[in-house]
Parts: structure tokens; C-alpha cells; sequence
């Protein structure tokens, strides 16, 4: 059925494939750039990745500047300052992001300060306060996650205020994502498993929740599928590059769905999970996504229903059998991933402790993403629900 | 071929719409601060808000808005319009979407789903005071409007539905004067 209202944007340029690194500099002639700052962290660094991308520059008339391989895992508005000085004093007039989801916020937000000529990121908080087209941006993903190559939305850490700052713009999509299979063959098993996770929560979240659209619906069944038949197999032959090439795009595909169509409960306490108890974004999601699609059943249990098939689930019996069906599919394949990996399926064995559950759950009311779940998401609601994945 | 006309005054439509939305904004913003010191549920919920925040509700581009303060623990209504420079704004994009929010027709979570609503200022600030907002609401619109754009409409008590009729009298007492005049 189609909404009576949306809205739905992704102005990325996508090339996919083998080698597909090799396009990069004719994507940054084409955006009229020609010195790049790359982005990136150490284990990007240390796995030898930049090397790929380097190679790629090989007999350009393009060049690269500067490369900054310090992102941390939770980047802060004083590494996003860092960034943009180093851009300005290298005199680039454009940003590489190659890494995970830290790596290209980082690189959003620095592009912003940078176009914006201020250092006061709390100025753009919010939805829609950018005013002004970004630098020639590139994203060159090496996780299959986090989808923020096609995404509106850049979050960081305010080392002033202590607090996380978020930032949505039509203006902070890239212009351009590279998934080269080659670039994630070096992901570990766990974490393989855990953004994998990841991608199909933004998936399975944006087509049950109330933003849902019939476009964000297409990319999220298509990711589901993918990940389904892949993301096992990546995590247990993670030099399969086919298999690799088919995460990547499981997770571009999640990601285009989720930024349109947001997500629900599971991200929202998965946030509050990190913030309170450290818990990896990727693990929180592979755990709490089973019950936060139980918790759904009532006012979205025929929607829910509608995946069954792409999980390879049984399409017999009632609508709500139908929909525990596609519940006990993304439970068996956690569970065989954790066989695989060792990835958590309960948060004690995330490290979260019972008494740590009340503050994620008062932290995790206050995430957008919970005002998008189609259930009315209450401290009691999201306490039972920790209490249940513990 | 017809002369197609370039119009740039408001319609009439838009000038009772936005009649309609600047009164309802009015409304809102003495209810919230009646509500915030006689409402155990909402004075629970203004605990976790920064003392001191002035946020405002308004509709883009140019449309009625409103501020308000959190003070002692309560709201207070700053009165029309963008005071105080506020540090969180809650803006819908047009009049139609603030008429379809203000009129009962359409819930704030389904306002915020469709992008009809823009949060400028901290993302938690703006959820925090989209729940206190819902919480408003409750104690002006009518039990069968709330059944149809809640996700899961509150039951009120006897103390609150007391509350309920005395915001009624006081909103129809302020419309009847304004009339008046």
C-alpha cells in the first residue's frame, strides 16, 4: 500500500564490482577535484587497505594531499576540527572517506565545517540546517554495515558539551561510493558478522517502520535477500570476494532504505546499549533485533509477516505465524553466526550487567528512532525488552 | 493561449489555515504551561529537561510560532513569535502540515515520519519535547481524536480529565473574548 505522503532522496553515484577502486580518480576529474584528503583509521591502515587506494591514484593527473588515519571508533568534534584544519593547510579541494561508519562521519563533518567556514558544529544540529553544497566527497566503504556511504545523517561526539551531536541533510550524501569487494576481505570473522547484523537491522527495521515507503521497501527486500544467502558464507570464507561484493551491497541497499524510511526500537535501543554499556553498534543490533520485531507484532505482525519468504522462512499459516516464522529465521541465523564468529546473541554476553538495563532503557526513549516504531516505545516497553534479550 | 496569472498574495484558504494554526499554537502553548504545573505525568517527564531550555514551535517560512521556557521545573509561555533565541526550534515545513497537526488530523510521530516536521537543535532535546508535546495534546484534543493518531492513546485519570475540562473552559473563555473584541 503507498502512503498517503513521503519523501525519499539518494543522489549517490554507485559503482560496484571488482577493481571498482580503479574509478576513482575519473570520478574525482568528473566532480572537478583534484587534491584529496583521506580519511581514514589505523586499522584501515595497518590491514594495508590505503595501499589499494593509492595504487588507484597510479598515472592520474589527481593526487592525493594528506591522508588522516586517527579517526577513532566514536569520533569527536575535536578529530572533526582536526580534519578540517588539516584539509585547509594542505590546500585539498576534496575528501576520501575509506573506513566504516566513524571514518565517513568524520568526513561529512569535517566537509560541513569546512564549506560552512566555522568550527561550531552545534550550530547545524538537527534536520535540514545546511545551506551550502559540500566539497567533492568519495566514500570507499570496508565494512558491510553501516550503510553511511548512501545516508543523510552524520553523528559525532561534542567533547565540550559531552554529548552526541546529529546532524540530517539532503546535502550530506556523498557524491560518489566505490565498494570494491577487495576492501573488506581483510574484516574479521566477528566483525563481519556483527555489521552484517547491522545492515539487516536497518533492513528489516526500515520496512516495518512507520516512515516506510514503497521505494525504501524495494531496497530493503533486496538487502534482506542478499544477506541472507551471503552473509554466512562471508563470515566463513572471508576471502570469497563474490560473497564479500554481495554484503557490500546488502549493506548500500539497507542503507538506502533505512535513511529514507528510519528505523525503530532495535536501533534505538542499540544506541542507548552503546552509549550507556559500550556494546558494539553491530552486536547490540544482531541481539535486540529478534525481540524488537516481537515487540512489533501487534501493530505491524502482517508487515513483519511479508519477510518471511526473503528469509527462506515458512509462508504457511496466519499472518503472525508467518511473521514468528521470519523472527525464528533471523534467530537461526544469529545464532549460526555466532557459531561462526563467536558474535554475542544476549546482552550478558556482551558485557552489559543487570543493573546497567534501567539506564539504557531511560536513554534509549529519547533516540528519534524510537519515535518511528510503529509500537509506542515506553521506558516499561523498552525495559522489557532488555530484560528479555538479557 | 490563457494568460496564466503569477498570484503572490496568500489565498484565502491559506489565510484560515493560518488563522486556524496561530490560535491553536496560542492554545497549546498556555495549556502546556498549565498542564506542566497541575500534570503528575508531565511534571515527571520536565525532570529530564534542561532548566532553562527555550524551545519554540513554528511553521515555515513565515508562519505563527510560539516560545516557551522551562522554568522551576515548569513551562512557561514566552508569548508569540521566536523569543529568547531559542535553542531548539520545532518547525513544520508549511501551513498544511501544521493544519493537518493542530486540527487532530494527523499525530506527531506521523508528522516527524512524513518529514512535515524539521527539529533544529539537539535531536534528544527535540524527542524529549515531542513526548511532552504528546502529553499537551492529551489535554486538548477530544478522547476519539487521540484514539486515531496515537500510536497507543493514553487513558486519563479522574484528576487528569479534571484538568482536561479546565484547560476546555479556559481555551473557550480566551476564544470567546478574543471574539468579543
Amino acid at each position: 500500500m503507498v502512503p498517503e505522503y513521503y519523501e525519499f532522496l539518494c543522489p549517490v553515484r554507485i559503482i560496484s564490482g571488482m577493481k571498482a577502486l580503479s574509478n576513482i580518480t575519473f570520478e574525482m576529474e568528473l566532480l572537478g577535484a583534484k587534491k584529496a584528503l583521506i580519511v581514514t583509521d589505523e586499522g584501515v591502515s595497518k590491514a594495508g587497505l590505503i595501499k589499494n587506494v593509492q595504487k588507484a591514484f597510479g598515472g592520474s593527473k589527481c593526487e592525493i594531499g594528506a591522508i588522516f588515519d586517527k579517526t577513532p571508533p566514536d569520533s569527536s568534534t575535536d578529530v572533526v576540527n582536526e580534519v578540517a584544519k588539516l584539509f585547509k593547510d594542505k590546500k585539498c579541494d576534496s575528501f576520501i572517506a575509506v573506513g566504516g561508519g566513524s571514518c565517513i562521519d568524520t568526513a561529512k563533518c569535517a566537509n560541513m565545517i569546512t564549506v560552512e567556514k566555522t568550527n561550531d558544529l552545534m550550530k547545524f544540529q538537527g534536520v535540514e540546517r545546511l545551506s551550502k553544497p559540500l566539497k567533492p566527497f568519495i566514500v570507499v566503504p570496508t565494512t558491510a554495515g553501516t550503510g553511511s556511504e548512501v545516508t543523510s545523517a552524520a553523528v559525532i561526539y561534542d567533547v565540550k558539551n559531552k554529548t552526541k551531536l546529529a546532524f540530517t541533510s539532503g546535502l550530506l550524501f556523498p557524491n560518489v561510493a566505490i565498494l570494491d569487494p577487495k576492501m573488506t576481505v581483510t574484516m574479521p570473522a566477528k566483525i563481519t558478522a556483527a555489521t552484517g547484523m547491522d545492515a539487516l537491522t536497518h533492513a528489516v527495521e526500515a520496512y516495518y517502520c512507520i516512515q516506510k515507503n514503497p521505494i525504501s521497501d524495494a531496497y530493503a527486500i533486496a538487502a534482506i535477500r542478499l544477506i541472507f544467502d551471503s552473509l554466512l558464507d562471508s563470515t566463513l570464507k572471508p576471502k570469497d570476494e563474490k560473497k564479500r561484493l554481495a554484503m557490500l551491497n546488502a549493506s548500500l541497499l539497507a542503507g538506502i532504505a533505512f535513511s529514507n524510511s528510519l528505523v525503530g526500537v532495535v536501533h534505538g535501543i542499540a544506541h542507548a546499549s552503546g552509549g550507556v554499556a559500550r556494546v558494539p553498534h553491530g552486536i547490540a543490533n544482531a541481539i535486540l533485533l529478534p525481540y524488537g520485531m516481537e515487540n512489533n507484532f501487534d501493530k505491524a505482525g502482517d508487515i513483519i509477516a511479508e519477510l518471511a519468504p526473503f528469509m527462506g522462512a515458512s509462508t504457511k499459516g496466519s499472518k503472525l505465524n508467518q511473521a514468528k516464522a521470519a523472527v525464528a529465521a533471523v534467530r537461526q541465523l544469529a545464532n549460526e553466526l555466532k557459531d561462526a564468529s563467536g558474535l554475542p546473541t544476549k546482552l550478558s554476553e556482551a558485557g552489559v550487567t543487570k543493573d546497567q538495563l534501567e539506564d539504557i532503557a531511560k536513554t534509549a526513549i529519547n533516540d528519534g528512532s524510537c519515535t518511528m516504531n510503529p509500537e509506542e516505545v515506553t521506558f516499561e516497553v523498552a525495559l522489557d525488552i532488555l530484560k528479555q534479550a538479557f | 493561449m490563457e494568460k496564466i496569472k503569477i498570484v503572490h498574495k496568500p489565498s484565502l484558504g491559506y489565510r484560515i489555515k493560518k488563522a486556524i494554526v496561530g490560535v491553536a499554537l496560542i492554545a497549546f502553548g498556555t495549556t502546556f504551561e498549565k498542564v506542566s504545573k497541575k500534570d503528575k505525568v508531565l511534571i515527571e517527564e520536565l525532570k529530564d529537561w534542561k532548566e532553562g531550555l527555550v524551545f519554540s514551535l513554528g511553521v515555515l517560512p513565515a508562519g505563527p510560532a510560539i516560545t516557551m521556557r522551562k522554568e522551576r521545573g515548569a513551562i512557561k509561555y514566552l508569548g508569540r513569535g521566536y523569543k529568547e533565541n531559542p535553542e531548539l526550534k520545532l518547525l513544520f515545513k508549511n501551513m498544511d502540515s501544521a493544519f493537518l497537526a493542530f486540527t487532530g488530523q494527523m499525530g506527531n510521530h506521523t508528522a516527524f515520519a512524513q518529514h512535515r516536521i524539521l527539529v533544529h537543535g539537539s535531536l534528544v532535546d527535540g524527542v524529549m519535547a515531542n513526548r511532552g508535546m504528546g502529553i499537551v495534546q492529551a489535554f486538548l484534543l477530544p478522547g476519539i481524536v487521540l484514539k486515531m493518531i496515537f500510536k497507543r492513546p493514553p487513558k486519563l485519570t479522574f484528576k487528569q480529565l479534571l484538568i482536561k475540562a479546565n484547560v476546555y473552559l479556559m481555551v473557550g473563555v480566551w476564544i470567546a473574548l478574543k471574539m468579543w473584541k
